[in-house]
């Protein structure tokens, strides 16, 4: 019986539009016991399903293509690998999407926590940014930089006062591929040596370049590249070789146990060894660059030992090479405490790249660096045809102003700790549930079989949880080397009241 | 106010800017950063609607460069910007995890405006980014490296695109462009060979040849069997250059790359190149020799596409020929940024062996301004006006060109157009930098933004918005005329 009631579509029912309350009504009809549920025929008693927030906002109406017809052009008009992308065994059909929610072209409401990957950084269509982006549409789009427009220098002086010195010069791009792009060309430029050097499990883009710079097999492919990329062992504290109980920046640890005093972190102190190794072995003893994400996206949100970075840059910088810090998914105000992910590591990278929250999701990447580096650039000539485009730099520069006047970054520090601090309780919880982590709305759940052997939960049980998550009305993401990661990215805004989850 | 009506300037410009309906809003001045980009005196733009661009002090310019190509229907067209406001109040971005329909509607209409079997289609940001993919695709799909492109032509700005490019500029002191190679330009103005009806443009060079005209009858067959020590001499109905150009491609077959490659790419019409344009069979030739060594063919048309060449929708229909795969961007979404890659169904599968993601790649608001810009295009009829309108601009500066010594070469297809300019007609060198800066900024101060290129920058683009009528194109010809003259009087 609560299969069926569970399962029902008819957005008419009980007269209300939103799915989710008319399944309120419909529980609570069946909690009334009526004709619909008899006793003797429920065996178990049907679960309380948690209530969607409520929320006042009259999607559009879906007037477009039937779902078959788009899964049928998908699968001829679009490249093959959009269905392997393409997630959930019952894919979601986005319509509308406003804020926090994303409506499908039945009108049902979902709790987007992923955020189109970590991407819509102030909220769908948010009502500032829109308009910011409308006025812009009806002065200019596009000239190319062979120009100048305000735009686009209000908005690099708007960032780089965001940044410490002397990270002040900007270069924009389209995407947080092109960014890490430009970035090895001007490590490898500024410094004279070719090699970098980042994280097993690290993610930098799908550029040819950037594929280098990515450790992780699903995305590289059998052909010659990545020449000069090396990798060092991860310093992953739950799913490495070392790790303890208090290593991470996070309001919460792993479960794994340490004897290291307050201060000490032994783990580091043996990540840092193999990498001292790859020093010794892998690569000449002049390099090009470090880089790294601040906390690894997707790869599931994978924190370091708090002085992992500050420990690596010094040894990075003997060498002749820079640091760079990937801030695409970890940079404005995700993490709470801090505008930049880096900076909580109490570090100062030589490069800083950003993309995808940027600007909300309009395509735009960014490469922030020192005078002195960018002027290598100017060893020949680079050119990015919609790079800092008006339209582009207008939407970056009211995105900042929103996650300023709305205190998105509190709220992220706010609201996310109090995620993980009741995630973490679910981990005592469950035995399948291995490890919580991360900061702010960066946020990590790993799965396992067991907490004693911590091997990542099989697939097949990982996407029946992910579907039925969905089914039950939220949106999360999935990362990890083999895919255990189930990742919370947070919209920042305040949620009203209700819990997300099954008490 | 209008800067150029200003009396001042009807001494040196007999013509004055078309008029103009629209008023833009003023620039409230704040803070701003000096960047040197175009011009000695750099032009601050606030404002753009259809082909005009307004600077900060109100000035008006005709703008014929589109922000190189890109701005295809016209600066804030209204129809395709209130395509884009609709779309913004209603979706933005959630990448391709889920499906939401604006991405499969646009890439079928685009789809449909490809012929059989390039009807798969993968969306990036940026040329460079749809570039980077072709290479990826063609060497998984053929299983060989190499990749062959013209001198002279520009394929993008990432480390991969870097490698296709071919213009020293562009190219920096790192190691990069691994299985990257270069044919001789069949530049038929510059270049070794050429003649008086080598291109598919209304003006010819003003080479001499003693080729004949009319249908080529010339076969694939008859290079198939040349080696390079054979010299192939001139038949009737032939393109001698062609002839010669295709033989130094032979020759690049022998040394430089092994017997299977990869790829072969090129730009139906150069764009940062200048224009330049090949003999009418070149391609043709070029791509089947490219098949017989295993590789694909791929047209870039971030420039040539979307009906600016005005007989066809894309370049390489002019050529008639059949690519395996062409990428596209610019003016794909009248400067939303935004590319994309259509190839066959057996091409699209090789890249199954991994994983690509782009983030931002076919998000709902591009696809949505792409879409409106396919509409906007068919119901302005744009294309034939890129015909109509960019024949006759060719056709006048062909006399320009016939009246000034400087100027060598008018070349290019609908409104893909440029004019070479030279120190003169016999040695055709280029015209010296410092002087194109002249005629350049004059023709700027005369209210014309057009665009430079060339291996030399001795190239100027004209590349407008595809709304540009006969009157815009009369007012470009007084001032381009009386710019060169300004410099001729000065000199």
């Amino acid at each position: 019986m609560h299969k069926v009631c569970s399962r029902l579509h008819g957005p008419a029912l009980f007269g209300k539009t939103d799915l989710w309350n008319s399944l309120d009504a419909c529980m609570k009809f069946h909690n009334g016991g009526g004709v619909l549920c008899q006793k003797s025929a429920v065996k178990h008693p049907p679960p309380v399903l948690p209530q969607i927030p409520p929320f006042d906002f009259k999607p559009e109406p879906y007037q477009g293509m039937s779902k078959d017809r788009l899964l049928d052009i998908r699968k001829h008009n679009c490249n093959p690998m959009i269905m392997k992308v393409t997630y959930y065994k019952k894919p979601v059909f986005i319509n509308h999407g406003y804020m926090q929610w994303l409506w499908d072209v039945d009108g049902r409401r979902y709790l987007d926590l992923f955020a189109g990957i970590v991407t819509v950084s102030v909220g769908h269509c948010n009502p500032k940014v829109t308009e910011m982006a409308e006025k812009q549409l009806r002065r200019l789009w596009h000239t190319t930089s062979i120009y100048v427009n305000p735009q686009m220098q209000e908005y690099a002086e708007k960032l780089a006062s965001l940044l410490p010195d002397p990270l002040k010069v900007v270069y924009f791009t389209n995407s947080g591929s092109e960014a890490n792009d430009l970035a090895v060309l001007m490590a490898r430029l500024h410094t004279g040596n070719f090699d970098v050097i980042t994280l097993r499990g690290s993610y930098h883009g799908g550029s040819p370049q950037a594929i280098g710079l990515t450790s992780n097999t699903k995305y590289k492919y059998p052909i010659p590249s990545s020449m000069g990329c090396h990798n060092t062992m991860c310093p992953d504290v739950f799913r490495g070789l070392w790790g303890g109980s208090h290593c991470r920046d996070s309001p919460v640890q792993t479960i794994r146990e340490c004897s290291c005093s307050p201060g000490h972190c032994q783990a580091n102190d043996m990540y840092i060894r193999e990498l001292k190794e790859m020093f010794a072995t892998t690569v000449p003893d002049r390099i090009a660059a470090f880089f790294t994400e601040p906390i690894q996206g997707n790869s599931g949100a994978v924190q370091f030992p708090k002085n992992y970075l500050k420990d690596t840059y010094q040894l990075v910088r003997e060498k002749g090479g820079i640091c760079i810090a990937d801030e695409v998914q970890t940079g404005f105000g995700r993490t709470g405490s801090h505008f930049w992910g880096f900076q909580g590591h109490n570090v100062l990278p030589d490069m800083v790249t950003m993309a995808k929250g940027i600007a909300n999701g309009f395509p735009m990447g960014a490469v922030v660096t020192t005078a002195e580096i960018a002027s290598s650039l100017a060893k020949g000539v680079h050119f990015n045809t919609f790079g800092g485009n008006p339209l582009a730099c207008a939407v970056a520069s009211s995105v900042l102003d929103t996650i300023k006047e709305d205190k998105m970054q509190e709220n992220s520090a706010d609201v996310g700790t109090y995620l993980l601090t009741e995630l973490a309780k679910l981990r005592d919880k469950y035995e399948i549930i291995g490890d919580v982590r991360g900061k702010g709305l960066q946020i990590g759940v790993e799965m396992v079989k067991d907490k004693v052997s911590r091997d990542p939960l099989p697939s097949e049980a990982m996407a029946e949880i992910f579907e039925d998550t969905k089914d039950m009305g939220v949106l999360i993401g999935k990362g990890g080397l083999y895919g255990q990661v189930g990742e919370g990215y947070l919209k920042v805004h305040v949620l009203s009241g209700s819990s997300l989850l099954c008490a």
